[in-house]
């Protein structure tokens, strides 16, 4: 069995963990509790336990790791429904926050955690028979998240070096937001990802925000986001949970999708995008679906869509859909795609039968569009700002990271932003 | 991998991870989860996996920093095992800070005079020894020497081995002289001693140390007269294994 272990860091990742595991218990016939409503259909899916361990009375407990500086949202999650799904030993919460300070995260607090967080990862992997890799859930412009999700990327790579990680990343974002360090958190954060994880699906939450806002008629706020994270999540996910055909391990995700190391950056979008409780209107025909799968407006990052090109792109549909219709209708989209001038213009193709819980069919695209380099030229331009005046860094200084380490992170992704550029 | 040890740590693995969930919920757990915490640590140490058993000590170490009734003897306790395990991982430096930490820590709460502290000095006399600080590492053996003879008195064999290694540090600094005195009053007190005592490897070790210095001094019949001896006793050992070179200053013993 080639496991899959999820960590899920700070308040962002767990929020989106809440939701996430949600999602993924309706797909695989599960109660909240873990307990499966149908024995015979649950034992009939062979990579149950690719996210899943089996416990005793044939009661499943996600393979995850639940961290926080806070003790929040884990326990608003141990106090709800959900509240007999997780092992207990895995779950890590120590007080008090990182106060929105990478440092924070990363130094001060982060030390007096990480062993202990190492240990129940080591732990968790131990029980597998042979592990693929990881997934992390974070945002990166938090304290815990960023920090001390920077600092768990550090520590994984290094105790293992050959399993892929994969991060959900969520970036800051000044339409919503809350702390006005967050570009700095951001970038310390980013240049972890690009050293140490093999791929980073980017969930903008400009862009998040955007496309809840025009699916809402009032005004986002996280939950809406954090649902459409998790349904982006369970759907890149589902070719790993499921038995099909491509992207079955996160090895062909990376092979699929990072034509040069370290440009392994990736944005998603997910069709049809409905906000939660309003899943069981949707009957979408599929060539709408396949539009709204790669309409520019739907992907969750602020891409820059006129100046830049496909590097490659994967798509996934779900439930619902006709092998023939999906030739069809994808030979037109391939067509009006922009793919840079060296890569094949291939689109990765692969059907699943079950769909997303209350969706009849549903896509997914997995891109890596060298506009993505406009996400990290608007956090360097908001960092520079604050940072050519000294603004906040003192607290990052008290905290054990120097200027220098800010600038040496500055350069990194800006680096990187120009590699993608160059890349076009 | 040895079978017995794996199952040993897997088993140990499940207490650590019963024990998490117990101290999760309630905090009073945390030193029975400790006490877990370093029996598998010891596991990892003895598997060779150093990486995951620094992780261990470290997690058992700032548990015990959280506890709101701050207990000098536990904490202690870990650093000397953490400076243990990077002294068996070769990384000297972290294990003399960690060794000097739990000293500090034991004189500070009135624990100086017991034998914990004295296998310290004598880890960290044997650490600076290998740093090369002669002077150190006399000073921490002779520290460790006064401690011994103070908790064991004068015949005991821990007596016999710090004088046996503050021998072997003169030697190497070829203090001749200095060296046949430590590694008489060695033999002496080694000879002596009771059959549950006496440990023939150290017994012969000290003829060999001992050959050596008369060498060095050039008596070479009495040399080689030490030598025979540590063969012999070699010889009617048959497949004894000695034991460890250093001692581990042990030390969780807390519950609840």
């Amino acid at each position: 069995m080639r496991e899959i272990l999820s960590i899920h860091v700070g308040q962002c990742g767990n929020q989106i963990a809440d939701r996430y595991w949600r999602l993924v218990l309706r797909e695989h016939g599960l109660t909240e509790a873990g307990v499966p409503k149908d024995p015979a259909a649950t034992a009939n899916n062979a990579n149950m336990e690719v996210f899943f361990t089996r416990v005793r009375d044939g009661k499943y407990t996600p393979r995850a790791v639940l961290v926080d500086l806070e003790p929040g949202v884990i326990a608003r999650i141990e106090g709800g429904d959900m509240s007999q799904l997780f092992d207990e030993s895995s779950i890590v919460r120590k007080i008090p926050g990182a106060a929105n300070n990478w440092a924070r995260g990363y130094n001060v607090e982060g030390e007096r955690v990480i062993d202990q967080i190492m240990n129940v990862i080591d732990a968790a992997v131990e029980k597998t028979k042979s592990l693929q890799g990881f997934l992390i859930t974070h945002s990166i412009g938090g304290g815990s998240g960023s920090g001390l999700g920077s600092l768990i990327l550090e520590k994984l790579r290094a105790a293992y070096p050959k399993k892929k990680i994969f991060t959900f990343s969520v970036a800051p974002s000044p339409v919503i937001s809350d702390s006005a360090v967050e570009p700095y958190n951001a970038i310390l954060t980013l240049q972890r990802i690009r050293d140490n994880a093999d791929a980073a699906v980017i969930l903008d939450n400009e862009a998040l925000f955007r496309i809840a806002k025009s699916r809402l008629n009032r005004s986002p706020n996280y939950m809406d986001l954090n649902h459409i994270i998790a349904l982006i999540m369970s759907s890149v996910t589902a070719s790993l949970r499921f038995p099909g055909k491509l992207n079955t391990d996160l090895g062909e995700f990376v092979t699929n999708l990072v034509p040069f190391p370290g440009n392994h950056f990736l944005t998603a979008s997910f069709a049809p995008m409905r906000s939660g409780g309003q899943e069981g209107q949707v009957r979408s025909n599929f060539p709408d679906l396949a539009r709204e799968t790669f309409d520019q407006n739907n992907f969750t990052a602020a891409i820059d869509w006129n100046n830049g090109v496909y590097l490659s792109a994967c798509a996934l549909f779900r439930g619902d859909v006709r092998a023939k219709e999906v030739e069809e209708n994808m030979a037109a989209i391939r067509k009006s795609l922009n793919f840079a001038s060296y890569v094949p213009t291939g689109i990765k193709i692969g059907c699943a039968e079950t769909a997303p819980d209350g969706f009849s069919s549903s896509g997914l695209a997995l891109v890596n569009h060298t506009g993505i380099a406009a996400v990290f030229e608007r956090l360097v331009s908001q960092f520079d700002i604050m940072f050519d005046n000294h603004a906040y860094t003192h607290w990052y200084e008290a905290a054990g990271v120097s200027r220098d380490m800010m600038a040496t992170a500055r350069n990194t992704v800006a680096e990187l932003a120009q590699s993608y550029r160059d890349a076009s | 991998m040895d079978p017995t040890l794996e199952k040993q740590i897997a088993s140990a693995s499940r207490s650590v991870e019963e024990a998490r969930r117990l101290a999760y919920h309630d905090p009073v757990r945390i030193g029975a989860l400790v006490e877990q915490i370093s029996v598998l640590a010891d596991l990892r140490q003895k598997e060779g996996d150093f990486r995951k058993a620094e992780s261990l000590y470290r997690e058992a170490l700032f548990r015990v920093l959280d506890l709101r009734k701050s207990d000098p003897e536990l904490l202690s306790g870990i650093y000397s095992l953490l400076a243990y395990l990077y002294d068996r991982w070769g990384k000297m430096d972290e294990a003399a800070r960690f060794y000097e930490k739990a000293l500090e820590l034991s004189e500070r709460n009135g624990l100086a005079e017991t034998d914990k502290v004295a296998t310290i000095k004598n880890n960290l006399a044997m650490i600076f020894k290998s740093l090369r600080n002669h002077e150190k590492a006399e000073q921490y053996y002779h520290e460790a020497l006064e401690c011994f003879l103070r908790v064991d008195g004068e015949n005991s064999p821990r007596v016999a081995s710090v004088y046996n290694n503050l021998g072997v540090l003169y030697y190497s600094h070829m203090e001749v002289e200095r060296a046949q005195e430590m590694h008489e009053r060695a033999l002496g007190i080694r000879q002596q001693l009771k059959q549950d005592d006496m440990d023939p490897a150290d017994l012969s070790q000290t003829f060999i140390n001992l050959g050596a210095v008369y060498k060095a001094s050039g008596d070479f019949r009495k040399a080689e007269e030490c030598v025979e001896r540590a063969k012999k006793i070699r010889a009617s050992m048959n497949g004894f294994r000695p034991k460890p070179r250093r001692a581990a200053a042990l030390l969780v013993d807390a519950n609840g």
